[in-house]
C-alpha cells in the first residue's frame, strides 16, 4: 500500500516531482562542479606555475661554493667539479619521480667569437627525448623551462628534427645584435680545445643574462669543451606541496627529525624532501630550492585553494538553501493532501514517512542527474581554463549524496511538522 | 478606496497572510542575490588581490643607468620622478643596489649596498637565517659566501675596500647592466673592479668592522654576495650617490608596467635612467593571472546560472500554488492584466527586498573571503547594488510570469476545480 501510494504520487504529480528533481539536480550539479574543481585546482594551478621555470637547481658539491664566484676569471672549471650525465635518468626514479615535470642539464663554457669577443656557450637539452629505465618516455628541456623566452628571429631549436643541420645553436638577442647576427647565419665558436662552425637556428629574447649567451645541444658543447659526460648544473621543475613547519625544520637538518616525522617528510612532496631525494641519486651534488620560485608557488597555491574553498562553501550553502527552500514550498503546497490523509485516520508517522520518502526518492534521482551535469560543468571549466580535464574525485559522490539527503530532510521536516499541527478540517477547508 | 490603494493592500495582505510562503520566496531570492553580489565582488577584486600575491616573485621592473651615464645621481632624484609616474599604492617595494668588490679575510667578495626595508619588500622570498640588519655596522651574508668564509650569524668581520682609480667604466658593464641588472651587474662590477684594481696604483684601503646578523638563503645568485646598508657602503668607499640598479616591485598588470617603463624611458628628467621589465616575472605572471581570472570568471558564471535557475524554480513553485487564488479572482471578474500586474508587483517587492538584503550579505561574504584569503579588505562596488536588485527583480518577475500566465489563460472553473 505504501509503495503504491508513493508510485501514485509520482505518476499523478509528475509536474511537481519534476520540479523538485530539477531543483535538486541543479543544486547537486553546482555542488559537484564546485567540489571537483576545488579539489583539482591545486594541481592545475601548480602546473600553471611551472611557467616560472625550475624550482630546484642541482650543482656539484665541490663547485657550489667556489666556481660560481671565480668562473668569471678562469673560464673553465676546476677538475672534478662536475655532475655526471649518465646519472640524469635517475632523477625520474626518486620517490617523487611522478612530480618531476621537467628537468634539463647544463654545461657552460667560455668561447671566443670571430670578432674576438668572449661569450658563454651553454650546452643543454632543448626538447630532449628520454627513455626512462621505468619504461616511460619524457620530452624535456629548456623549451619547457624557459617559457618566457621570445623567439625574435628564426625558431626554437628542435632536437628531434634537425639532424640534417650540423651544429645548430640558438643565440641571445643582445649578443646577436652586438655581433650583427641573425637566424640562418653561421658563426665560428672557438675554445681552447678547438673550434667549430655553428648554424644559428633562432634568436631569443630572455630579458636576463641569457641574452648574452649561446645555447647549443649538449653533445656539441661537451665536444668543444672536452667535457664528455659532464654537467655543470641541472635545473629541475617539480610539483611541490607548500612548506610547513616540519618541512622547514627538515630543510635545515633532516637528521633532527624523529623517525615518524622523517617518514612523513620524506613521503610528502615538499621542495626540501624532493631536493634531498635528488641528492641521494646524483653523486656529489647539492640540490637547493630556488626560493624565488618555490616560495611564491606555495603562497599562490595556498591562496588559490583557500579562495576556491570559500567560493565552494558559498555555492554549497546556496545550493542547499535553494533545494531546501523548494522542498519546503512544495511540501507546504500539499496541505490539502496531508489534511485528507489525516482526516482518513492516517497516523502522523505514516504521513511523514510517505511524504519524506517521496521527496527523498525524487531528491536522489535529481542528485544522480545533477552529478552527471555537474561533472560536465567541471570539465567545461577545466578544458576552457586549463586546457585539460578535471580529474574525477570519487569522494565527491558521497558528499553530494549526503548533502542532498540532508538538505531535503532539513527542508521537508519543518514543513511537514507544521502541516501536521494543523487540524485536518482547517486544512481541508483551505485554512 | 482608490485602485492604487487597493493594489498595495492586496500585495501587503498577501505577503502578511502567507508569511511562511513569502519567507521561503524571500529567502530564495536573498540567497541568489547574496551569491551574485558576493561572487561578482570577488571576481572584480581577485586580479588586484592575486596580483599582490604574485609580488612574492620579487621585482618585476628594474631601473638601470642608461648607456651614456654610468650611474644614477642619487636615489632621491629617481624617487621624486618615480612618484609622478608610478602611483604609490602600486609600489610594493623599491630596492636600490650598489655593487662594489670588497674583501673579507683577504677573499674578494661582492658587497651590495641597499636599503634593507626596500630589499625586504622587493624580494619577499629571501630566507634569512638570523635577522635582517637593522642598523649601521650590521651585514647580511649570502649562504655560499658564508660557507666559503666559514662565518655564521653573530660573527664579527672586517670589510676592506681598495678604491678604484679609473672613473672610466668598461663598455660591457653598461651594456649588460642595462639589460638584466639584477644578476649581471654584480658580475661585471666584479670584473671592472678586478680590472681597474690591476691598473690602479696600490692605495691602502679603508676598513669597516661589521657584525653578521643573518645568512641569506635564496637558491640563486644572491647567495654569492654580502649585503650591507647603502650608508655603510658609502662610508667604506668614501663616495656617495652611485647606484647600479634599482629593483621595483610594482603591483600592476603587464600592460600597465609596459606603459610605466615607456614613460620613464621617455621622461626628459630621467634621461640617465632606463626602465626594464623583468621578463620572466612579468610574462609568467600575466600567463598565470589570466588563467586564474578565467577560472574565477567561469566558476562565477556557472554558479550564478545554476543559482538563478534554482531561485526561479522556487518562485515558480510558490506561485503555482496560487492557481486557485488566481482562478477565484478571475471568477470574481478581475482582468488578466490586473492579476498579472499584482503578481508582478509582489515579485518586484520581493525581488527588491531580497536584492538589497543579498547585496549586503554578499558584500559581507566577499569581505570575509578577502580578510581570510588575502588579509586585506575588499573594495565595495557601488554599481553592484542596483545591479543585484535589478537582476533579482528580473529573475523573480520572469519566474512569476510563466505560472501566472498559464493560470490566467485557463478557464477559471477548471483552475478552481484543481486541474
Amino acid at each position: 500500500m505504501f509503495l503504491r501510494m508513493i508510485k501514485g504520487a509520482f505518476l499523478r504529480q509528475k509536474g511537481k516531482m519534476l520540479m523538485i528533481a530539477l531543483t535538486v539536480a541543479l543544486g547537486a550539479s553546482l555542488a559537484t562542479a564546485m567540489l571537483n574543481v576545488m579539489m583539482d585546482v591545486g594541481d592545475k594551478i601548480n602546473q600553471e606555475l611551472k611557467t616560472y621555470g625550475a624550482n630546484i637547481t642541482v650543482v656539484p658539491k665541490a663547485a657550489s661554493v667556489l666556481n660560481n664566484l671565480y668562473e668569471v676569471e678562469g673560464g673553465g672549471l676546476a677538475e672534478g667539479a662536475y655532475l655526471r650525465e649518465d646519472e640524469l635518468g635517475r632523477i625520474k626514479t626518486i620517490f617523487w619521480a611522478f612530480n618531476i615535470v621537467d628537468f634539463s642539464p647544463f654545461i657552460d663554457t667560455e668561447i671566443e667569437l670571430d670578432s674576438g669577443n668572449k661569450a658563454t656557450l651553454v650546452g643543454t637539452w632543448f626538447n630532449h627525448h628520454l627513455d626512462l629505465p621505468t619504461g616511460e618516455t619524457l620530452d624535456t628541456g629548456v623549451k619547457n623551462l624557459r617559457t618566457w623566452w621570445d623567439i625574435t628571429d628564426g625558431a626554437w631549436l628542435d632536437e628531434q628534427s634537425i639532424n640534417h643541420i650540423s651544429n645548430p645553436v640558438m643565440i641571445g638577442s643582445l649578443l646577436a645584435r652586438q655581433e650583427n647576427l641573425g637566424a640562418g647565419d653561421e658563426i665560428k665558436l672557438k675554445t681552447r680545445y678547438g673550434e667549430e662552425n655553428a648554424y644559428i637556428i633562432g634568436v631569443y629574447e630572455a630579458g636576463g643574462d641569457e641574452d648574452h649567451q649561446i645555447f647549443a645541444p649538449m653533445d656539441f658543447v661537451q665536444d668543444l669543451s672536452n667535457t664528455d659526460g659532464k654537467l655543470t648544473s641541472i635545473e629541475v621543475s617539480a610539483l611541490t606541496t607548500p612548506d610547513n613547519e616540519l618541512a622547514e625544520k627538515a630543510a635545515k637538518d633532516p637528521s633532527s627529525l624523529t623517525i615518524k616525522q622523517y617518514e612523513t617528510w620524506y613521503c610528502t612532496a615538499y621542495v626540501s624532501s624532493i631536493c634531498y631525494q635528488i641528492q641521494e641519486v646524483i653523486t656529489d651534488s647539492i640540490a637547493s630550492p630556488v626560493r624565488q620560485v618555490a616560495d611564491s608557488e606555495g603562497a599562490i597555491l595556498e591562496k588559490t585553494e583557500l579562495l576556491m574553498a570559500l567560493i565552494t562553501i558559498l555555492s554549497l550553502v546556496g545550493a542547499a538553501l535553494g533545494i531546501s527552500n523548494l522542498v519546503t514550498a512544495s511540501v507546504m503546497e500539499r496541505s490539502g493532501e496531508i489534511g485528507l490523509l489525516k482526516a482518513l485516520g492516517a497516523q502522523d508517522g505514516a504521513v511523514s514517512a510517505l511524504v519524506l520518502s517521496e521527496v527523498i526518492l525524487t531528491g536522489v534521482v535529481g542528485a544522480a542527474v545533477g552529478y552527471l551535469i555537474g561533472f560536465g560543468f567541471a570539465q567545461i571549466i577545466g578544458q576552457s581554463v586549463f586546457g585539460s580535464a578535471i580529474e574525477m574525485k570519487l569522494m565527491v559522490i558521497p558528499i553530494v549524496l549526503i548533502l542532498v539527503i540532508f538538505v531535503t530532510l532539513a527542508g521537508s521536516i519543518p514543513a511537514i511538522r507544521m502541516l501536521l499541527r494543523l487540524r485536518p478540517a482547517e486544512v481541508l477547508h483551505g485554512r | 478606496m482608490t485602485r492604487r490603494k487597493m493594489f498595495f493592500r492586496m500585495i501587503t495582505a498577501s505577503l502578511i497572510r502567507r508569511r511562511s510562503r513569502m519567507l521561503v520566496a524571500l529567502l530564495a531570492i536573498a540567497v541568489g542575490a547574496t551569491i551574485l553580489s558576493g561572487l561578482v565582488t570577488i571576481y572584480y577584486d581577485v586580479p588586484r588581490q592575486m596580483g599582490a600575491q604574485f609580488r612574492n616573485y620579487g621585482a618585476n621592473m628594474i631601473l638601470v643607468p642608461s648607456v651614456e651615464s654610468d650611474a644614477f645621481e642619487t636615489m632621491r632624484t629617481v624617487d621624486d620622478i618615480m612618484l609622478n609616474i608610478i602611483p604609490n599604492e602600486q609600489l610594493v617595494g623599491v630596492a636600490p643596489y650598489r655593487y662594489e668588490t670588497v674583501s673579507i679575510h683577504d677573499q674578494p667578495v661582492i658587497a651590495a649596498g641597499t636599503e634593507m626595508a626596500g630589499a625586504r619588500a622587493a624580494s619577499p622570498y629571501w630566507h634569512i637565517d638570523g635577522a635582517w640588519p637593522s642598523k649601521s655596522g650590521e651585514i647580511l651574508l649570502g649562504g655560499e659566501t658564508a660557507d666559503l668564509l666559514g662565518l655564521k650569524s653573530g660573527d664579527k668581520l672586517t670589510l676592506v675596500y681598495t678604491p678604484e682609480i679609473s672613473d672610466e667604466t668598461p663598455e660591457n658593464e653598461n651594456l649588460s647592466g642595462q639589460e638584466n641588472g639584477q644578476e649581471n651587474a654584480p658580475e661585471n662590477a666584479d670584473q671592472s673592479g678586478q680590472e681597474s684594481a690591476d691598473e690602479a696604483d696600490y692605495i691602502p684601503g679603508s676598513e669597516l668592522e661589521m657584525e653578521v646578523t643573518g645568512i641569506l638563503e635564496t637558491g640563486g645568485s644572491e647567495e654569492q654576495y654580502v649585503y650591507l646598508t647603502l650608508k655603510d657602503l658609502q662610508e667604506l668607499t668614501g663616495s656617495a650617490g652611485r647606484l647600479d640598479v634599482i629593483e621595483l616591485s610594482v603591483s600592476a598588470t603587464r600592460e600597465q608596467l609596459e606603459h610605466y617603463a615607456e614613460r620613464i624611458n621617455m621622461d626628459i628628467d630621467m634621461e640617465n635612467v632606463t626602465a626594464q621589465l623583468v621578463k620572466r616575472v612579468t610574462q609568467s605572471e600575466s600567463t598565470v593571472l589570466t588563467k586564474l581570472q578565467a577560472l574565477v570568471f567561469l566558476v562565477t558564471a556557472v554558479v550564478l546560472a545554476l543559482i538563478m535557475i534554482c531561485v526561479a524554480t522556487t518562485m515558480t513553485a510558490v506561485v503555482t500554488e496560487r492557481r486557485k487564488e488566481i482562478g477565484l479572482r478571475k471568477a470574481l471578474g478581475a482582468s488578466d492584466q490586473s492579476i498579472i500586474g499584482e503578481f508582478m508587483g509582489e515579485g518586484l517587492l520581493l525581488g527588491g527586498v531580497g536584492g538589497i538584503l543579498g547585496s549586503g550579505l554578499g558584500f559581507a561574504f566577499a569581505q570575509y573571503v578577502s580578510m581570510n584569503v588575502f588579509n586585506g579588505s575588499i573594495q565595495f562596488q557601488p554599481l553592484l547594488l542596483p545591479l543585484t536588485v535589478i537582476v533579482s527583480i528580473l529573475v523573480t518577475g520572469c519566474a512569476c510570469l510563466l505560472p501566472v500566465r498559464s493560470a490566467t489563460d485557463v478557464d477559471p472553473a477548471l483552475v478552481l476545480k484543481g486541474e
